[in-house]
């Protein structure tokens, strides 16, 4: 919202209060104000002249040459184009240099062969209206030669509200109500301001009903002999400033009395009325309007219509209807001010996008007595701007509405315990006193009335109060304190604990990067991942087509990833700490069930044919893992083949992750056939592995208690075992017939070869492990380390193997 | 005689050119050695005159005597020139690049939030969690914003279903409810996490960010308190102390509520930082709305209490210098790698 500093001089003296000065003081006491400007400062370069003559141009039918005095020794030659140009006239001149809205440059010219030095101004070319029919052609008394901004007394300030900072404040949405506040901060005196009801006649009132406890109060006021001309300078440039397109001299007093006291109206052609009069009633089912702005409108029943007998000519509090927009020629004239259900107008203008002046307005709870001082301020402002209206008929006024004005119990000391700061009583009443309230003491209370215009949301409470007070005060002079009292450690909290353990471990010793993501993903992602079937919380508001998932898993938005990954360096590591939402988990009151995962990517080129088989991201990533759990001191890790693997994992190199009995966790390989579909492919062909820890299912298996095993008392002896087998014998047969056959002695048990190779033979493969044997009785010695291969020789050859001796 | 004075001057010659300690070795066999020359004249006294057997004696334990002091002495000066060469440093480029370890880590939201927990964790305060998807109970209701309220227009909500019963939270106020209802008072608690605006996103707005709650439940906890609270908060934050001022602000589940704005850290007379102002826009707080207490089963006229609301996205923008917002979800390696 706007406020101009010239309007608001209307009700209170802004004498020697400079504009920054005054933004400053509402931003502290009352409303943020996030920018000041000066309204119209092009007006200043463009300087009141006087037509002194004007000749037909010889060589053009529509042109004339003028001869313009701007207060120099010599008039100015100007060709002008305006058909109202005349000689006489105060005119506004945009000289040679000056520059005018739109970053347009006058220069000297020539215009069919006569000079032109500046240019007569339209309306339109000054931005202060539509009209381009004719040049704009200032009062008489206008002085010649001054800027016309200083000449007409247009300078003004115009300081933007954030509207945010005004949403529990209906009186501020007027010039009034800020002076109101400016008064009081500041002060000044607020101005008088009649604020009676109108004048009415002998006529009886217009018929008005209201079907709905949706509006609480109706006015209508008969208006006669108004004709609609242009609005006096002084209010289009006062509309403008605020950023209202100046109309008609109706709609903008209508305007203008909105923006002065913040109390919407309306305008009807009382002679195109039902003789049924104003129906003010819920929306039939079905119904529809066609509003100001050519919209066709489906209405529901909870819309709240103004009626003229039973067609729709307004959505209460938001727009009239097409067709109902009053004129030149409007002989009888039915002027509404009501007061409307806040909810409801938001409701309707939130649901058809329709938010206007007015809206906005109504949603604040406006004040019910607002309605009759907006009437009286009305035809007051009509009558002097066109003394031959009347108001021939009495006033309607209808509905239920009581004043909401109130008294409250404020407790002096319940303030200073709030705000920390030695105010006295008599103190915080005056402050109260200065906002306009009434405030009386009883014992050891203060009754404080609440006038109307504050009553009706924002100061309903004590709380209330304290904040006027404070504000009022000034927060910036209270005291500071120290928090007093006992401080007690944090409880323990094992989720954030391990959360930290784990980013540090992955972060630090395992190089990879943390990543925070979206919640959301994209259902092309989970496409492309076979994940698109399952069931997901969905936002029905989505920030873009596709994007209404909340994830399920952390791991998808890492794969989104992997390609930008990749693109721009070889060995991508990526880690995320995350939630996912299960709507079939659903808690009692219907919220999702929560998981807590940590998900991790590592991506990077193909090891290629040769390379050792743990080169696979795959095998890393599994010690990555095993790391991890050790170091978050989980024992009993195990690995078995998950059945099924979800649909982005390959097949077969899927394994879930298990402490002791319970799932953890899965550790997989990119489905080969799923990373094209990742963009994974040509350059970017990618090893890729992932895998997931459910923090839940971690926390729930308690850490290992004793860590410390004995540091060994003797020597071992180190021996190297390779073995020749069949293709299919798994490694860990094998390992397990190594381990036996050292009878306890085998302390460390290490494969670092794994061949596969015609030299070999068909479906052989030869493995090799370095071999700690180390007892905890005596020293071993070769002769010990020759028995145990003797009896690996054995035990392999059971297994259809055979020791390969060196 | 004159032959042993020849052998030692000789014997001395070679020790002063022998240019290492394998030299050295060589000498000392070729004069003490089982064959040396020492061994040499030993072994022919016999065959001398028994009048010249002592002397000889001496003196070819002389020779052997000189040839070992003058061995050590050489060895010594060698370590020496050694010791000195290797600190001379010759070749030392101090402009060379050194090697790169390859590493990992922490996304910076998780670096500027374990701080600030550390430092509240000090104070006496929990960390809470509370879930994303959230009931519209505790983001609206309970916070004293009901149905039809005009402050709902301003947290443009992503709704999970019409009726606003599960909504993504909009912020992370819900977490003060559901704090009350878990927590025995008197308590200090924040709660740092993610949270959503349905909005269209550019280098300073995007739909999701990361923001911290605080709150206070006591006796008689005032705004001085909350002054008091909000700049030891900022000393930790930025390491030194900050001009403060409090403004009205309004929110629903705080009464009063205030913005709090601080001198710009980055500037003395307005920069782009803090839009020419000098101060920026910290953090909106306030007093606890007695609705807002009594929605978490608190005793208004007993508990007071404040909260705040620490935009931790801008502040990590602020610490870091980053330009777009987006960054911080984007997962873009060449980002993240320079924390
Ligand atoms: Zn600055």
């Amino acid at each position: 919202m706007y406020i101009s500093t010239r309007w608001l001089s209307r009700h209170v003296d802004l004498d020697g209060l400079d504009a920054h000065e005054l933004a400053q003081q509402l931003t502290l006491s009352t409303c943020e104000i996030e920018g000041v400007e000066p309204f119209a400062p092009h007006l200043s370069a463009v300087r009141v002249g006087h037509v002194v003559s004007r000749e037909p141009h010889p060589d053009a039918d529509k042109l004339s040459v003028c001869r313009v005095d701007i207060g120099e020794d010599e008039p100015l030659q100007i060709v002008c184009g305006a058909p109202n140009v005349a000689a006489g006239q105060r005119v506004a001149v945009a000289t040679v240099g000056t520059v005018l809205p739109g970053d347009f440059k006058i220069k000297k010219s020539k215009i069919r062969g006569v000079e032109s030095r500046g240019m007569i101004c339209s309306e339109r070319e000054l931005e202060l209206g539509d009209d381009h029919s004719g040049i704009w052609v200032l009062p008489e008394d206008a002085a010649i030669g001054e800027g016309v901004r200083e000449a007409l007394g247009l300078e003004d300030w115009v300081l933007e509200v954030d509207n945010k900072s005004l949403t529990h404040r209906p009186d501020l949405w007027g010039h009034r109500g800020v002076a109101r506040e400016v008064a009081a901060i500041t002060g000044r005196k607020l101005l008088d301001l009649d604020l009676s009801g109108p004048p009415t006649g002998s006529e009886p009132p217009p018929p008005v009903r209201i079907e709905s406890a949706a509006c609480s109060r109706y006015l209508g006021l008969v208006i006669e002999g108004a004709r609609s001309e242009r609005a006096p300078l002084w209010m289009r440039m006062l509309l403008l400033a605020v950023g209202q397109r100046p109309i008609d001299l109706l709609v903008d007093l209508s305007n203008f009395v909105m923006l002065d006291l913040g109390q919407p109206n309306h305008l009807f052609d009382q002679s195109a009325l039902s003789p049924e009069g104003i129906v003010v009633r819920r929306a039939h089912p079905g119904e529809s309007m066609t509003t100001l702005d050519g919209e066709e409108r489906s209405l529901e029943p909870s819309d709240l219509v103004i009626c003229s007998g039973d067609q729709p000519v307004a959505l209460a509090g938001i727009m009239g209807a097409e067709g109902s927009k009053v004129g030149a020629g409007t002989e009888r004239l039915l002027l509404e001010v009501a007061t409307f259900d806040p909810a409801v107008v938001r409701r309707t203008s939130a649901r058809l996008g329709l938010r206007t002046d007015s809206s906005a307005r109504f949603e604040k709870h406006l004040d019910p007595t607002l309605p009759l001082q907006a009437a009286g301020h009305f035809a007051r402002l009509l009558r002097e701007l066109e003394p031959g209206v009347s108001f021939p008929a009495q006033l309607a006024d209808v509905g239920e509405w009581s004043d909401p004005a109130t008294t409250l119990e404020l407790r002096p000391e319940r303030v200073r315990r709030a705000l920390g700061g030695e105010l006295s009583d008599d103190e915080q009443a005056s402050l109260l006193e200065r906002l306009g309230f009434g405030v009386r003491r009883e014992g050891e209370c203060l009754r404080v009335e609440v006038p109307s215009a504050r009553a009706t949301k924002d100061v309903t409470i004590e709380q209330d109060l304290i904040e006027e007070i404070g504000r009022l005060y000034r927060y910036g002079n209270l005291p500071e304190a120290p928090l007093v009292g006992t401080i007690r450690p944090p409880a323990p909290d094992p989720t954030r604990r391990m959360v930290r353990q784990i980013q540090d471990r992955l972060a630090g010793d395992a190089r990879f990067h943390e990543v925070k993501s979206y919640s959301f993903q994209a259902r092309d992602l989970h496409r492309r991942l076979g994940l698109d079937e399952l069931e997901y919380v969905t936002v029905i508001n989505p920030v873009a087509e596709g994007l209404e998932r909340v994830r399920r898993d952390v791991l998808p938005s890492l794969l989104a990833v992997a390609e930008l990954g990749r693109r721009h360096r070889d060995d991508v590591r990526l880690f995320e700490v995350g939630k996912g939402y299960r709507p079939e988990c659903a808690g009692e009151s219907g919220e999702p069930g929560e998981v807590h995962q940590v998900a991790l990517l590592w991506a990077g080129p193909p090891p290629g044919q040769d390379a050792p088989y743990d080169q696979a991201r795959f095998w890393r990533l599994r010690g990555v893992v095993e790391d991890l759990l050790r170091f978050l001191e989980r024992d009993g890790v195990g690995f078995v083949p998950l059945d099924p693997p979800p649909p982005w994992a390959h097949p077969v190199k899927c394994l879930e992750i298990r402490l002791g009995e319970q799932p953890v966790g899965l550790v997989a390989e990119l489905d080969p056939g799923a990373a094209p579909r990742l963009g994974l492919e040509g350059e970017l062909e990618s090893d890729v592995a992932c895998a997931v820890l459910d923090l839940g299912a971690l926390l729930a298996v308690p850490a290992r208690t004793a860590a410390y095993r004995p540091i060994p008392r003797f020597p071992g002896v180190k021996v190297d075992v390779a073995i020749l087998a069949p293709g299919d014998l798994p490694a860990g047969e094998l390992a397990a017939a190594i381990e036996a056959a050292g009878k306890g002695v085998v302390a460390d048990l290490d494969l670092f070869d794994l061949y596969r190779g015609e030299s070999l033979g068909a479906g052989k493969k030869s493995l090799a492990w370095h071999v700690l044997l180390q007892s905890e009785k005596k020293t071993l010695t070769d002769k010990d380390a020759q028995k145990f291969l003797g009896r690996v020789e054995r035990a392999v050859e059971k297994l259809g193997a055979e020791l390969r001796r060196a | 005689m004159t032959d042993i004075q020849t052998l030692a001057e000789k014997a001395r010659a070679e020790v002063a050119a022998a240019a290492d300690e394998e030299a050295l070795k060589a000498i000392e066999r070729a004069y003490t050695g089982k064959d040396g020359v020492v061994a040499g004249l030993l072994a022919a006294i016999p065959t001398l005159d028994p009048s010249e057997r002592r002397a000889a004696g001496i003196a070819a334990n002389g020779l052997k005597q000189t040839v070992l002091e003058a061995i050590g002495s050489r060895r010594e000066e060698l370590a020496a020139g050694a010791l000195a060469a290797r600190r001379s440093g010759e070749g030392f480029d101090p402009t060379l690049p050194a090697p790169r370890p390859s590493r990992g880590s922490l996304h910076p939201l998780t670096r500027v939030t374990r701080e600030l927990e550390d430092l509240f964790a000090s104070m006496g305060y929990e960390v809470l969690d509370g879930p994303e998807v959230e009931l519209g109970h505790y983001n609206f209701e309970a916070l004293n914003i009901p149905a039809d309220h005009p402050a709902r227009d301003s947290q443009d909500t992503f709704f999970i279903d019409p009726e606003a019963h599960l909504v993504l939270r909009t912020h992370t106020s819900p977490v003060q409810v559901r704090a009350m209802e878990r927590l025995e008072p008197p308590f200090r608690a924040i709660a740092p996490g993610k949270v959503f605006r349905q909005e269209s996103t550019d280098a300073s707005h995007d739909h999701t960010f990361y923001q911290m709650e605080g709150l206070v439940i006591g006796e008689d906890i005032s705004v001085a308190h909350l002054i008091g609270a909000m700049k030891t908060l900022l000393r930790g934050i930025f390491g030194r102390e900050l001009e403060v001022r409090l403004r009205p602000g309004y929110f629903p589940f705080v009464e009063p509520g205030f913005e709090l704005d601080a001198r710009c850290p980055f500037c003395e007379e307005g920069c782009s930082v803090c839009k020419r102002t000098t101060w920026i826009e910290l953090l909106p707080c306030g007093l606890v709305h007695p609705a807002v207490l009594r929605a978490g089963g608190l005793d208004p006229e007993r508990w007071s209490g404040f909260a705040f609301g620490l935009g931790l996205s801008r502040l990590v923008m602020l610490r870091y210098g980053i330009d777009d917002v987006r960054h911080l979800m984007g997962g873009d390696l060449r980002f993240l790698e320079q924390f």
